[in-house]
């Protein structure tokens, strides 16, 4: 391919791909919304938009009550009055939004979505390499959520108002502690691939049997709870806290800045989802997939459903940590567990690699007298 | 389970009267007894007052302060200070000190210096009443605002919307005919501004005590300078339950000072309760904790059911008794619902528990007509006997379900799933501390008394209605944090429960009795006059009216309420400073307050 | 790879960047600036073929270290500079002269190496193989020394911090 053809292709995909979130996105607040409820003994909401299902009585059923709602909250944000408070630092607090907005996007970059697809007569890979032959996407996951802090702290800084100051500096704090945890843990399944290619990483987990999660199913929990922290989740949502902060740094932003903010926030759900997917899960793998590579939308697709899921699950079930909690908890569990982790799956994979392990585990097993 | 029996008090040595001979023996020149009609307790000299309460505390075991309140003796041109002092460990009624000052300069000494919880309430009374008290560590208005005008309370005060002294008029149109609203502008001739006030300027600097008191020194050894901030949090705040405001200085996180500021919700319940006749008051307590509109309601009946001397009928007290605990439920419900919503638990337990609450509501519904503003005691008795059937059920069918299997569930599921949560642990154990000295000294009542360790309880201390003759346990933790508050109205829960069973089956078989004594009267008048201080042991501590009436009066003479919400806010700021703005949420979730009762 | 007109654009929007650091006399701005700069350094290392790094960039310096200098500037309510943007001659002294020698140190490296032609340029680089075990083989025997002095240095600061703070604690 010439530069020329490649610049198009990303063009294309990337398009495709930021629609297709934005879409996404629109409806994960809703399933947050109408799961929530569910979980609380509640409906939801069920009056925007429904599709009328014909009953032999003759009139209709509502079935999806509620399916225009992300169309209605969006006219909502967009038809409110957009405020710029007094004494606030103008193009910081403008910038705020888009910096929340624009690394949620970019993180999906780089997740494969699926194999390599044929669509007449052309093999076209729906991934988005960031230059080709080299790819170091995982890395570019961690550097671009480690961006996606600054529209939290900026928003806050720049708002003027002592809530959005506390939200901001918790978001700083909270970012750079679990980055450490999730980095650290990031590292096993590479180690595990011996690859940084998300490709290649989704590639390595090739059966069920396989999927890293059952090799190493504590890096997995501590990825989701550092993924959980780094997408400010529930219990780990202290920077929007409404019951302290009454919404962090949200508190001056109105109209679509605000919704901006939760866009960010809902495709960063998307891209984790679909990131732990990828790395613990077989990422698009399943049954038949090799045979007909698109069923592996229809794989990761579900799987971040569930990712999403459990994340409202979560939600709905547990109180919110304190701050000073938080961090011991980042820094004494979850730090100390990860470096742990992360070094004896390295020992355990040179000892395998110098084929020490097999005769170890046998002499091991004999010395025990199972064997 | 931690929980003990207090005894019943033992009533054949009256520890009233003991400590009172003593009293008097020990100051023979400065106390003399009352010697009006109907009223009772000690007129002390306002100079010794600091000293006999300091020996009735520390030496007659008279160790709690209850309430403090004025009175405003127009006739005798005098400001009149109540104070009723009751004991923890011998339980029984109260020992009422009385300080009588001149009106035009009416000082009294402090007590704050030997019970801090009369902070509050000495504040208030130097707010509505104008009674300055001498050592006060910050007199400052604590109902209306810095710049009000006058005492609202004092009697030659008069409102803007001023009619007569009292309801009902003497004339439909006082003045012979119809007057329109906008010769009764506020503006007009019955206002004052405080001097340099202007209506539309932002010249008058108001707050400045407030800010000055908040000024910390910082601590000058350490040399990482952080900015201290004051933040405000409320009045408009998601988590201060209402129009609640606490002005807190921040180091970083930590809490270093806070001081509550309330009445934004003020509405002088008592001048509207002085105005109104005895029974046009029974509503209006309803909107005091409108959560518990109930229990408000039995208080404030008590109270002028001892004016009156009227007999309640047995069935009305046993009906008194299932509202009234049905209530308790129904708070708790709510209480820890919110504590939990507080402690970042969005809205889940307090979603489930409704479910439940909602059914005593529809009781409540189909039995006074009101889901919340019951209005339903009345004085000798109740308003209406049982209805038929409640959604759908017969009566008794619906309280035994909801009581036996309904209410135990749904408390059993909440313990389940949140007594045990790691998270909901760490955040409350330990927080919030309360020391069993300080509950009692900061005058708390209810759950926060009885969770610092105090197995102290209205109905079982000075037992009202019938609960002597029932069967039940105090219950108390010691620990004195939000846990403890949390497991408390828990345990209470259950505790009511048991008595709405003992209740149960004298309701069936004292069907067809009568529910009033007497017919039911709309113009009352009180036949002696005198005084009364009624208190019951409300869902969230210690409710008590102080109702005065002159003789054939029809209008109370002075009203006043002991809230419980409001004198528990005492003790807010001994709880949180040193901990983190999170806890100060969960907090003022687990002292559990209602703004309608706090701002009154 | 090295499109001239990618690298002048970037170039520019670097330099603009830094002198915005300089120049802004608001703490906030100055590090918007600089992690901007950051960035636009981290997009030329992609030009030249080296990902990790560039990745590695963003990671430590635009999200972890700046990140942590607004912490800083946030908590301590230091966002305006002090002085007065004319009377910079009469304070700090001994900063001006330390500045000045190091603005001239850069500028003969800068000439030496304009005029000796050495250094890298964009066409020399070849791609480097980035799997985890090459790096790792790289920074343990290539690059062993300047790791393990990092390593050093970093404990010592670690170590620093956690004494400051219990001197703290004690007072």
């Amino acid at each position: 391919m010439t530069p020329g053809q490649l610049a198009l292709r990303s063009l294309i995909v990337g398009f495709i791909i930021t629609f297709a979130v934005i879409t996404g996105f629109a409806y994960t607040t809703l399933l947050e919304r109408k799961l929530l409820a569910r979980l609380q003994g509640r409906i939801g909401p069920n009056r925007a938009g429904y599709i009328p299902v014909p009953t032999r009585s003759g009139k209709p059923r509502r079935f999806l009550g509620g399916i225009m709602q992300p169309a209605a909250d969006a006219v909502k944000l967009f038809f409110k009055e957009d405020i710029t408070p007094a004494k606030v630092d103008r193009w910081v607090y403008t910038l705020a939004p888009m910096l929340a907005v624009i690394p949620a996007i970019l993180i999906l970059a780089v997740i494969p979505w699926a194999g390599e697809i044929t669509i007449l007569g052309q093999t076209f890979s729906p991934y988005f390499a960031i230059a080709p032959g080299v790819n170091v996407g995982i890395v570019f996951v961690l550097a671009i959520t480690s961006i996606g802090v600054y529209g939290v702290v900026l928003a806050g800084w720049a708002s003027n108002s002592k809530y959005a100051v506390l939200g901001g500096i918790r978001a700083s704090a909270q970012m750079i502690s679990y980055e450490l945890a999730l980095g650290l843990t990031v590292l096993v399944p590479i180690m595990l691939a011996d690859s940084m290619d998300l490709g290649e990483i989704v590639a390595a987990q090739k059966g069920v049997i396989d999927w890293f999660v059952f090799r190493q199913p504590l890096a997995a929990i501590i990825f989701w709870i550092g993924a959980l922290a780094e997408l400010q989740r529930a219990p780990f949502d202290l920077l929007e806290a409404e019951q302290e902060l009454s919404a962090g740094y949200t508190v001056e932003y109105a109209g679509m800045r605000f919704g901006m903010f939760f866009m960010a926030e809902y495709m960063k759900m998307i891209a984790l989802s679909a990131i732990t997917a990828t790395l613990f899960f077989g990422g698009y793998r399943g049954p038949f997939v090799d045979q007909v590579p698109a069923l592996g939308f229809l794989y990761i697709g579900l799987k971040t459903f569930i990712g999403l899921c459990i994340m409202i699950w979560i939600r709905a079930t547990l109180p919110r940590f304190r701050y000073d909690q938080l961090m011991a908890f980042g820094w004494k569990r979850m730090l100390p567990i990860s470096v742990l982790n992360f070094v004896v799956v390295g020992i355990f994979i040179v000892l395998q690699e110098e084929g020490i392990l097999q005769p170890l585990f046998e002499n091991t097993l004999r010395f025990l007298g199972i064997g | 389970m931690s929980e003990k029996i207090l005894e019943a008090p033992d009533t054949v040595q009256n520890p009233v009267e003991q400590a009172t001979t003593e009293l008097k023996q020990r100051f023979p020149e400065s106390l003399s007894d009352e010697t009006r009609p109907g009223y009772e307790g000690l007129i002390v000299s306002p100079d010794k007052l600091r000293e006999v309460a300091t020996t009735l505390r520390d030496e007659l075991g008279f160790n709690y302060l209850s309430s403090v309140t004025g009175v405003d003796l127009i006739d005798d041109n005098k400001m009149e200070v109540v104070y009723h002092i009751y004991s923890i460990e011998k339980g029984g009624g109260p020992i009422v000190l009385k300080a009588q000052v001149d009106r035009d300069n009416p000082v009294v000494p402090s007590l704050v210096p030997v019970w801090p919880g009369a902070d509050f309430q000495e504040r208030e009374a130097w707010d509505l009443l104008g009674i300055r008290f001498d050592g006060h560590p910050d007199l400052r208005r604590i109902l209306t605002w810095d710049g009000f005008h006058g005492h609202p309370l004092r009697k030659d005060w008069k409102e803007p919307f001023y009619e007569e002294d009292h309801k009902p008029f003497g004339s439909r149109w006082p003045g012979g005919g119809v007057r329109r609203a906008e010769e009764l502008n506020p503006y007009g001739k019955n206002v004052q501004y405080p001097p340099g006030w202007v209506p539309t300027g932002d010249e008058y600097e108001v707050e400045t005590d407030l800010y000055t008191g908040l000024t910390i020194k910082k601590d000058e050894t350490i040399d990482l300078k952080t900015e201290q901030v004051t933040v405000n949090i409320g009045p408009q705040h998601p988590s201060t339950h209402g129009v609640f405001r606490m002005v807190v200085t921040l180091d970083g996180e930590t809490i270093v000072a806070l001081k509550p500021v309330m009445g934004y919700l003020h509405r002088n319940h008592e001048k509207i309760g002085e105005r109104n006749t005895f029974i046009q008051n029974i509503p209006y307590t309803d909107r005091l904790d409108y959560i518990c509109s109930m229990s408000n309601n039995l208080g404030y009946v008590l109270a002028v059911e001892k004016l009156l001397g009227s007999e309640v009928p047995e069935r009305a007290e046993w009906l008194r008794i299932l509202n009234v605990e049905l209530t308790r439920i129904c708070n708790h419900l709510w209480a820890l619902g919110f504590l939990l919503n507080d402690l970042g638990a969005l809205q889940t337990p307090m979603l489930y528990f409704y479910i439940e609450r909602e059914l005593i509501l529809d009781f409540f519904e189909a039995l006074s007509g009101s889901r919340m503003m019951c209005n339903y005691m009345r004085f000798g008795g109740v308003a209406y006997d049982l209805p038929d059937d409640v959604r759908g059920q017969p009566t008794l069918q619906f309280l035994d379900e909801l009581v036996n299997e309904r209410l135990p569930r749904a408390l059993e599921q909440g313990n389940e799933l949140m007594t045990g949560n790691e998270i909901v642990q760490a955040r409350s154990i330990g927080v919030g501390y309360l020391s069993p000295e300080d509950a009692i000294a900061y005058s708390t009542a209810g759950p926060v008394l009885r969770a610092s360790g105090i197995p102290y309880d209205v109905r079982r201390a000075e037992p009202y209605s019938y609960y002597e003759h029932l069967d039940f346990d105090v219950a108390v933790r010691y620990n004195g944090d939000i846990y403890d508050r949390y497991l408390i109205r828990l345990d209470e829960m259950y505790q009511s429960l048991r008595i709405i069973r003992q209740v149960l089956p004298y309701l069936k078989e004292t069907e067809g009795a009568p529910i009033i004594s007497g017919k039911p009267q709309y113009a009352l008048r009180v036949p002696k006059g005198g005084e009364a201080y009624a208190r019951v042991e409300n869902p969230k501590g210690e409710l008590g009216f102080y109702v005065t009436a002159k003789p054939k009066g029809s209008n109370p003479e002075r009203y006043h309420v002991r809230a419980p919400s409001f004198i528990n806010l005492t003790a807010l700021e001994k709880m949180t400073v040193g901990h983190k703005v999170a806890d100060l949420v969960a907090i003022l979730g687990s002292i559990d307050i209602v703004l309608g009762e706090v701002d009154r | 790879m090295g499109n001239p007109i990618v690298f002048g654009i970037l170039a520019i929007i670097a330099i603009a960047s830094a002198l915005g650091m300089l120049l802004s006399r608001n703490a906030v701005h100055s590090a918007l600036f600089l992690v901007l700069n950051f960035s636009t350094i981290a997009v030329l290392y992609l030009i030249l073929n080296a990902p990790f790094i560039a990745m590695v960039q963003i990671t430590v310096y635009a999200g972890a270290i700046m990140v942590l200098f607004l912490f800083v500037i946030m908590l301590l309510g230091a966002e305006q500079l002090r002085g007065v943007r004319g009377d910079w001659r009469g304070s700090e002294r001994w900063q001006q002269l330390l500045a000045g020698v190091l603005t001239v140190t850069l500028l003969i490296v800068f000439a030496v190496v304009l005029f000796q032609g050495g250094g890298a340029t964009g066409s020399g680089v070849t791609a480097v193989d980035t799997s985890p075990s090459a790096l790792g083989l790289r920074l343990f025997e290539a690059y062993l020394l300047p790791f393990e002095l990092t390593g050093v240095l970093l404990l010592a600061a670690m170590i620093g911090v956690v004494v400051l703070n219990k001197t703290k604690k004690r007072g």
